[in-house]
């Protein structure tokens, strides 16, 4: 077989006395279609790290249908051809699950590999579970009944953010939209146009600039300058923010961050200083967290939780519990049960309840509303600077009206 | 009037910061005709290097250790590398520096992993040098600016006024000659090779601390280095100075301009119609002034390859 | 040349025979490794036979897919009916005519500039497409589905790998016999000596827009081969990656060789194939061998491999099988030193040896590789690699030494019996 198969201890299915003819009873297989080479790498092994932690906990409670669980890692070299290959290769390798969260482009590809492969081989379905993927269109223009997104969208986030900031009293009336000019930065530039009314505010001024090329945001920043906004609303990522935050800074531009990925690994420690005040939402805080998750985590992986991590445990212990409502009796495993399942399943995690809203298979997930502060709980990067809880807005409260354009055909 | 003036300023620094890096392929593609792609690969390990010492010993002795470092990394790779693929022809070279660019960023990835290292200046270099129109303007900028200033003086002395200068020139010009007078030209490649490596990875030290020190950074700035080359002029210095403002200054006024197609198109009457097909003609030249410099590196290269200052077709 | 067509027909009856049998995964390594193979030989008609080095080519086969792509949309609409099997007739005519167009403007340069001019169209591509939504769809691509054709659905891997090798094998042929027209030995002469063409009072430019088309015609093939078969692409392929790899596979392969880009196409794709999902760190083992071949084999596996056959009678196997054994050894040893090192700090530097570290208040435990447990400061554990690399370098010269010791006796033997050949003939000559 192709790959690597991790996660598969043999030892627990000994240790835990698995019952009589489990040796034929058929494994489910996870694949991992992410970047693990190529310029995403860093948020591509997060993924992996955390979808594994969750597999081990639940083969250390026995597995599913008689059998641990195997996890598959395919490296799609950051690119939707690999992508597209690798997913070939997963149903070689005979996976029943696909989980993916870098890159919506990535996902795009993936969704609609996947909802070709279910129509051409009814019976042998595959099921996508979308770990970070967040443009509208996966669960709007291409949504399937067999993909899952369980992360948040433009409008949950910006929604959040326009809400708790203007509780908060520092949103402004002049608000300004920067953003990457693909997907998911014009979901998050429409999310911002789309809040103007409830957040009491004029959008003074929209950008979208190219992804990740531009080396230089100062000319940006000058042209923030003069339009002299209260806050600045972006959906930038991975350098793009960082550089964004670092110009503005060293500009001694006064004006206030609302993010969606600032929690990125490596962003507080680059930026330093300058992040202080600045706001984020995101599904998870850790300053939040009073299970004991974070210190579980760090056992098994070495570091508090960070970036996509939560929400990609989140993800893989809801499919737990969704496992759970299923039993294959150590059979053939039929991928539409599960996924059937998985629309009913909710898990409780410390930020709030997530369900599946079945018409469209987007989570219902928390968000939170986090805001950059000194000596916080749980300091970030090496610094002494942290996120604190600014409001957890409960997943309900969050979610956004199922699309027009998602037209899902349910299975018989 | 207040965009004008901090969008140059910003122009001018971005594009004395390529001028730091391309410099040292100006000189290498001018005289060997090597189209170096491991150049930007230079500026990535000079950026690493220095972030190491950094770290461990000081700042300021980062910035000379990385050049030092980096240039006998190119007196290597000419010496044991280059030099033996050169009897095969411009290709082989080329394709020889693509893989060597390959192999560095697999090896800062091995050693540092995928995330940007935290490499900064230090906190006394922090401050705003002047404050124009209520902006700051940070001295770090400044500092940039300085040194890539320093580069091309330097640069320019060097070459023009030095008997070391001369002998390059002739080597430039008439290898065959200038080894027949006595001179040791392979001697000449070596150094010019080594010197332009040691200012990418001056570059990479100055710069790495301002911008992002990441294992893509070599590719982020590859391809934009190679139209500064060619866009001022096979081994000019003036040239790629010259080119390096005008990019830079480019890439900083873009940003401002909503110009479209069919913007343009509406002056005679056609803005609706070119609105409606959409595509080409509705994409602003903010969106994509990252396609600019190539479109520009092309017309250079079809209506004038010498470039803005070179002197040879 | 009896031999030679023995050796392909053995060659295509194994393509066309074996595949049924392989899993599906294989299946589909060998469909990319047959699309990496048409690409590198349409790739090599410009840069083997017309000596211009292009740094661009993702361009004409991403315009390819992406033309295929529309029709096979069409298709999927019932716009228009049009069988299945000859889609990538879309990639053809989008291939020739973007080529013919790119063409016109990069051929008016030559050498380094050409491969400049040709970098620049790829990077317009690049940069323009993830804007241009109604032709490139956005960022996340264009998508769309083969449909079923003529009692065939097209949806098995299977039935996707015989297309491509049909059209791959025909593809192939039609580039060998346009080597062998009068118009394809104008083209060679073009790479040896431009000005004498001129002379003869043939266009330059013209004979080098037409070579530039074709080579992207087949180019837009192989990129339409790929649309059809992950049905769908994006500004991606457009990048200097993809540009930069047929590069690569070619050089390797060996350019003045006819099969040397496929060669190198397919071992470079088999690599990918098997060794990504070993170890993170492929790339770098690609780079390597890249550099290698670039030092040691200018001319390719392909290149190699000719030389071989060429002086087949020639070589004295006892002789040269002690100087490969040699050499192997070295090899051998070399490499399993390099592997070591890099896959110990492989480990050694990665997040989760780190989070092991992080638990242990920052000891050095031990770390796993190939079956064995290593102590990361025990000297035993380095004295491994050290001896073999000590042993490799030891050896190097010697293998080195033998290795030229032996061809030039090959070299020599050759060229005796050339002069030995050429004496008789004239002596023949006289007598006659």
């Amino acid at each position: 077989m192709k790959g690597k198969t991790i996660g598969l201890v043999l030892g627990a299915a000994v240790a835990f006395g698995l019952p009589a003819g489990a040796a034929q009873a058929e494994a489910l297989k996870i694949g991992i279609i992410e970047s693990l080479s190529g310029p995403q790498t860093s948020t591509g092994r997060l993924f992996a790290a955390a979808a594994k932690f969750v597999v081990d906990e639940i083969n250390k409670n026995g597995g599913f249908n008689g059998a641990p669980i195997e996890v598959i890692e395919y490296d799609n070299a950051g690119g939707t051809t690999g992508a597209a290959d690798k997913f070939k290769q997963a149903v070689a390798d005979g996976v029943h699950i696909v989980l993916q969260g870098a890159s919506s482009a990535i996902a795009g590809q993936i969704t609609e590999d996947v909802r070709k492969h279910n129509i051409r081989n009814p019976g042998k379905e595959v099921m996508f579970i979308n770990l970070g993927a967040e443009a509208l269109e996966l669960t709007g223009d291409k949504c399937h009944f067999y993909h899952f997104r369980f992360t948040t969208t433009a409008p949950m986030r910006v929604n959040a953010l326009v809400n708790a900031m203007k509780k908060a009293g520092e949103l402004g009336t002049r608000v300004y939209s920067i953003n990457q000019n693909y997907s998911w930065g014009r979901d998050m530039e429409e999310a911002t146009k789309a809040a103007a009314k409830v957040g009491g505010y004029e959008v003074v001024a929209t950008v979208l600039h190219e992804v990740n090329k531009i080396q230089d945001f100062s000319p940006y920043v000058a042209k923030i300058k003069e339009a002299n906004p209260d806050t600045v609303v972006t959906g930038n990522w991975s350098n793009d923010l960082l550089l964004l935050m670092k110009a503005a800074g060293d500009a001694g531009l006064k004006v206030r961050f609302a993010t969606t990925f600032l929690d990125q690994v490596g962003n507080i420690a680059n930026a330093g200083n300058t992040a202080l005040g600045h706001y984020v939402a995101h599904p998870y805080n850790i300053e939040a967290d009073n299970s004991d998750f974070p210190e579980a985590y760090k056992a098994a992986t070495g570091h508090y939780p960070v970036y996509i991590e939560p929400q990609t445990v989140n993800a893989v212990r809801t499919l737990g519990q969704a496992l759970k409502t299923v039993d294959f009796g150590g059979g053939d495993i039929k991928v539409s049960e599960i996924a059937k399942a998985l629309e009913k399943a909710s898990l409780d995690t410390p930020m709030g309840k997530i369900t599946v809203r079945a018409e469209d298979h987007q989570a219902v997930i928390p968000v939170v509303v986090s805001k950059v502060i000194e000596n916080p709980k749980y300091p970030v990067d090496g610094t002494k600077y942290g996120f604190g809880v600014v409001e957890i807005i409960p997943g309900p409260d969050a979610i956004y009206p199922v699309q027009e354009a998602c037209k899902m055909e349910r299975p018989a | 009037m207040e965009f004008l003036i901090i969008s140059t300023l910003n122009g001018v620094t971005y594009g004395l910061l390529l001028f730091m890096v391309s410099a040292g392929l100006t000189l290498i593609f001018g005289m060997m005709g090597v189209l170096n792609f491991a150049h930007a690969s230079f500026y990535m390990l000079g950026a690493y290097i220095a972030y190491t010492v950094a770290t461990t010993i000081n700042f300021w002795l980062g910035l000379l250790v990385a050049p030092i470092l980096v240039g006998l990394l190119g007196i290597f790779v000419e010496r044991n590398l280059l030099r033996r693929v050169h009897a095969y022809g411009h290709a082989h070279e080329l394709l020889l520096t693509f893989g060597l660019a390959f192999i560095f960023e697999e090896l800062i990835k091995l050693i540092y992993g995928d995330f940007p290292v935290n490499y900064s200046m230090p906190d006394y270099l922090r401050f705003p040098a002047f404050t124009i129109f209520g902006t700051d303007y940070p001295f770090y900028r400044v500092f940039i600016g300085l040194v890539a200033v320093g580069m091309f003086v330097f640069l320019y002395l060097l070459l023009s006024r030095t008997r070391a200068g001369l002998v390059v020139r002739a080597a430039e010009r008439l290898p065959v000659m200038a080894e027949s007078l006595g001179h040791n030209v392979p001697l000449v490649f070596m150094g010019v090779f080594g010197t332009g490596a040691a200012f990418a990875g001056l570059a990479g030290a100055v710069a790495g601390a301002f911008f992002p020190t990441n294992p893509n950074m070599a590719i982020e700035l590859g391809v934009i280095v190679f139209v500064v080359v060619v866009v001022g002029g096979l081994g000019s210095l003036e040239g790629s100075l010259a080119a390096s403002l005008l990019i830079g200054l480019f890439s900083s006024f873009a940003v401002g301009l909503d110009w479209s197609l069919a913007g343009l198109l509406s002056w005679v009457g056609l803005g609706d119609w070119a609105r409606s097909v959409g595509g080409l003609f509705t994409l602003t030249l903010s969106s994509i002034s990252g396609t600019v410099p190539f479109l520009l590196m092309l017309i250079v290269l079809l209506v004038r390859p010498a470039g803005l200052m070179g002197e040879r077709n | 040349m009896l031999a030679r067509i023995a050796l392909i027909a053995g060659l295509l009856i194994v393509l066309i025979a074996v595949p049924p049998f392989l899993g599906i995964g294989w299946q589909n390594a060998l469909t990319n490794m047959l699309i990496a193979s048409l690409f590198a030989m349409a790739f090599n008609l410009l840069v083997g036979q017309a000596g211009l080095l292009s740094f661009g080519h993702a361009a004409f086969f991403g315009v390819g897919a992406f033309a295929t792509l529309h029709l096979m949309g069409a298709i999927e609409d019932r716009i228009i009916a049009f069988p299945t099997p000859l889609l990538p007739l879309a990639g053809a005519v989008a291939g020739i005519l973007v080529g013919a167009f790119a063409g016109y403007f990069a051929t008016m340069r030559s050498g380094v500039y050409f491969a400049l001019v040709t970098l620049a169209i790829a990077e317009l591509f690049h940069s323009l497409a993830p804007h241009w939504d109604g032709l490139f769809g956005g960022e996340a691509g264009l998508s769309s589905m083969r449909m079923p054709w003529a009692g065939l659905t097209f949806g098995s891997p299977l039935q996707v790998y015989y297309l491509a090798l049909g059209w791959t094998v025909v593809s192939i042929f039609l580039l060998w016999a346009y080597t062998r027209t009068a118009f394809g030995r104008l083209t060679l002469a073009l790479r040896d000596n431009e000005q004498r063409v001129r002379f003869m009072g043939y266009n330059a430019h013209t004979t080098k827009v037409i070579i530039f088309s074709i080579s992207a015609m087949f180019s837009g093939i192989a990129g339409a081969l790929l649309a059809v078969s992950n049905e769908t692409a994006n500004y991606s392929l457009f990048s200097t990656h993809v540009s930069a790899q047929v590069v690569l596979h070619t050089f390797v392969g060996g350019s003045t060789v006819f099969f040397g880009p496929a060669i190198g196409a397919s071992i470079f794709t088999l690599f990918a194939f098997y060794i990504s999902e070993v170890t993170r760190t492929w790339l770098l083992y690609q780079g390597l061998i890249f550099v290698l071949v670039m030092l040691y084999a200018p001319q390719g596996i392909g290149g190699l491999v000719q030389t071989h056959i060429q002086h087949w009678s020639k070589i004295s196997w006892p002789e040269l099988g002690r100087a490969y054994a040699v050499a192997a050894a070295v090899a051998v040893c070399l490499t399993s030193a390099l592997v070591f090192v890099v896959e110990s700090f492989a480990i050694i530097f990665s997040p989760e040896y780190a989070a092991v570290r992080g638990r242990l208040d920052g000891a050095w435990p031990p770390f796993k590789l190939f079956g064995l447990e290593w102590e990361v400061f025990s000297p035993f554990t380095w004295i491994i690699p050290l001896g073999l690399l000590a042993v490799g370098l030891l050896l190097l010269p010697t293998a080195r030494r033998m290795l030229r010791e032996t061809w030039n006796h090959i070299l020599e033997r050759a060229e005796a019996a050339r002069i030995a050949k050429s004496e008789i003939q004239l002596a023949g000559a006289v007598e006659s």
